[in-house]
């Protein structure tokens, strides 16, 4: 039997591993933007610090999510055929580009760790991962990405 | 195929590494008038140390007519030296409480740190050598005090002899010659220590008058990475009463002083200071100065004066405002730890009157700074000069340690003791064989 859906080739039992694994940095880069905020406001340490861990745990688990990424990506010639399937990859290199530098804006000690380089390091990456987000569901619900045919 | 972009990136960070401005000699930035370039804050800052290798029988180089030996070796992280006046040499083996981490930065520089020190577990205690023969060769060697939370400083009032704990300075009974104290020892006042404990080592001197001591307490970071609340008490010298223990901070805005030292032909109390780090290869000169009652030094909110740093928030004009500039520069990243004022008549006449400073070498630079011994002519109490290299060799192969030094002290025939943390050693420096 053969899914008539574009298949996720790094999964377990059917369930793709890329999806289990991006929620872990989307909601890390994410939440660097709030602490950052909340940095910028108060000037208290805790929350740089806070978004130095955050970006660090979420570029760590990044590493995972990229990697069966890839595999799904180079794995079915149907999800490379996919429009929105290029949008998710490309803007998403550009996520962790942006990460990594700003993970390394974060080493600076004290306010310029965060204002203003990071800070706006942290807004792009969340904008982008709006449009990366939105690209994703899009290959899962409309293009059926890993998503195995119902048996009947 | 996934090769490629992992090369990408680590040639990528390579270069980010290498990016930032060109050390300039060191050599702009001594004396009264230091050159202060822009500052510049790096993605990824150097971190350069020199991994410690030992002395495997080499000694330091000393400049011409004075001599070099071992005073003490196999130690266990020597980092200063108290003469008492029957001239028994109390040596501090000492380290670092144990560090704290709030993000993740800090387990790279724990790691980074344990590169620049000796292996050798920190003794936490003094040491007793005593010359019966009088010729500073040692022959008796006791452990004088024992059980101490990282100690650093120590001077001797009358009978009382105090030590500066990181934490507290505590008061001991003294009697002249002996070689043991086991009486337990009361605190005189308590001083910042952790959790967080950045810069732990509490330099210590008494008063001209002897009623009162001045503590040397380092600030809580580099530039309040920390916290402003944790950095209450910090980047100061206090003024500690001997009779109540009550203190007063005599002077701030200091990031790491030590080496306190009342200059003795003045009476003016001086202090070598490591200044921040991460905003170039020459930003920010250490110095020598004169501890002013009273005056604000600048850390954190500005350097030399009125340059701010823009890593602070929020800043304080009023204070930036009244802060004075030190009053003599040694160069970047050299981190003086060790000061003594030679008032000796063994070594050279040249040496009269002026200032040794101990530079126990950078990390935050790409070429190394530091790591050796100079002497700093003064004249009516101020410095009259540039200073000159006296003891070097610390480094071996362009970029390894054979030690590294840190406390000074000139001991009863007048040569010059060196603490060595790194070689373990303490070296002792003498007028050459005419």
């Amino acid at each position: 039997m053969t899914s008539p859906n574009p298949r996720s080739t790094a999964s377990i039992r059917s369930h793709p591993l890329h999806v289990m694994l991006v929620p872990v940095p989307i909601v890390c880069f994410l939440a660097t933007l709030i602490t950052d905020i909340v940095y910028w406001q108060s000037t208290n340490m805790l929350w740089a610090d806070m978004s130095a861990w955050l970006l660090t745990v979420g570029l760590i688990v990044s590493v995972f999510a990229v990697l069966a990424g890839l595999i799904d990506f180079l794995g079915d010639p149907r999800i490379r055929r996919l429009r929105a399937a290029w949008i998710h990859v490309l803007g998403n290199v550009a996520v962790l580009v942006l990460s990594i530098f700003n993970a390394l804006v974060h080493t600076r000690d004290a306010y310029t760790s965060v204002v203003p380089t990071g800070l706006i390091l942290s807004g792009l990456v969340a904008l982008i991962l709006l449009v990366t987000g939105w690209n994703g569901w899009s290959m899962v619900y409309r293009h059926g990405v890993g998503v195995r045919g119902i048996q009947s | 195929m996934r090769l490629l972009p992992c090369t990408a990136m680590a040639a990528l960070l390579l270069a980010l590494a290498a990016c930032g401005p060109e050390a300039s000699d060191p050599r702009r930035q001594l004396g009264h008038d230091p050159y202060l370039p822009p500052l510049h804050q790096y993605l990824l800052p150097p971190m350069h140390v020199a991994k410690v290798v030992g002395w495997n029988g080499a000694t330091p180089q000393a400049a011409p007519g004075l001599t070099v030996r071992a005073f003490a070796t196999g130690l266990a992280n020597p980092r200063s030296l108290y003469v008492l006046p029957n001239g028994d040499v109390l040596v501090v083996e000492t380290g670092e409480p144990p560090p704290s981490m709030s993000r993740p930065k800090d387990l790279v520089m724990n790691v980074v740190e344990k590169e620049a020190h000796s292996r050798t577990k920190p003794g936490q205690r003094i040491l007793l050598f005593r010359s019966t023969k009088g010729d500073g060769v040692p022959d008796v060697k006791t452990v004088f005090l024992e059980h101490l939370h990282s100690p650093f400083g120590v001077v001797l009032v009358g009978n009382d002899l105090y030590v500066a704990n990181t934490d507290a300075v505590v008061r001991y009974p003294y009697t002249p010659g002996e070689t043991q104290i086991t009486a337990p020892g009361v605190t005189l006042c308590e001083l910042p220590g952790g959790p967080i404990d950045h810069h732990w080592t509490k330099s210590l001197t008494a008063g001209p008058d002897g009623t009162k001591l001045y503590a040397g307490v380092g600030s809580n970071s580099n530039i309040t990475e920390n916290g402003l609340q944790a950095e209450v008490g910090r980047a100061s010298v206090w003024e500690i009463d001997r009779a109540t223990g009550a203190h007063r901070e005599y002077a701030t805005g200091l990031r790491n002083p030590n080496g306190l030292q009342f200059e003795p032909q003045t009476h003016v109390l001086w202090a070598v200071v490591n200044e921040r780090d991460e905003l170039g290869p020459d930003l920010v000169p250490d110095y020598l100065t004169s501890v002013r009652d009273g005056a604000f030094y600048g850390w954190p909110y500005s350097y030399y004066g009125q340059h701010l740093d823009p890593r602070v928030q929020p800043q304080r004009p009023d204070l930036v405002a009244r802060a004075v500039a030190p009053d003599y520069a040694l160069s970047s990243h050299v981190a003086p730890l060790g000061l003594v004022f030679y008032h000796g008549t063994s070594l050279p006449a040249h040496y009269r009157g002026g200032a040794f400073v101990g530079e126990h070498g950078s990390w935050n630079r790409s070429v190394l700074n530091g790591y050796k011994i100079v002497f700093i002519p003064f004249a009516d109490g101020r410095p009259a000069g540039l200073p000159e290299d006296v003891v070097t060799g610390f480094l071996v192969d362009g970029d390894k340690a054979r030690g590294r030094p840190v406390g000074l002290a000139v001991d009863a025939q007048g040569a010059l003791l060196i603490a060595d943390d790194a070689g373990n050693s303490v070296w002792r420096v003498s007028a050459a064989a005419p």
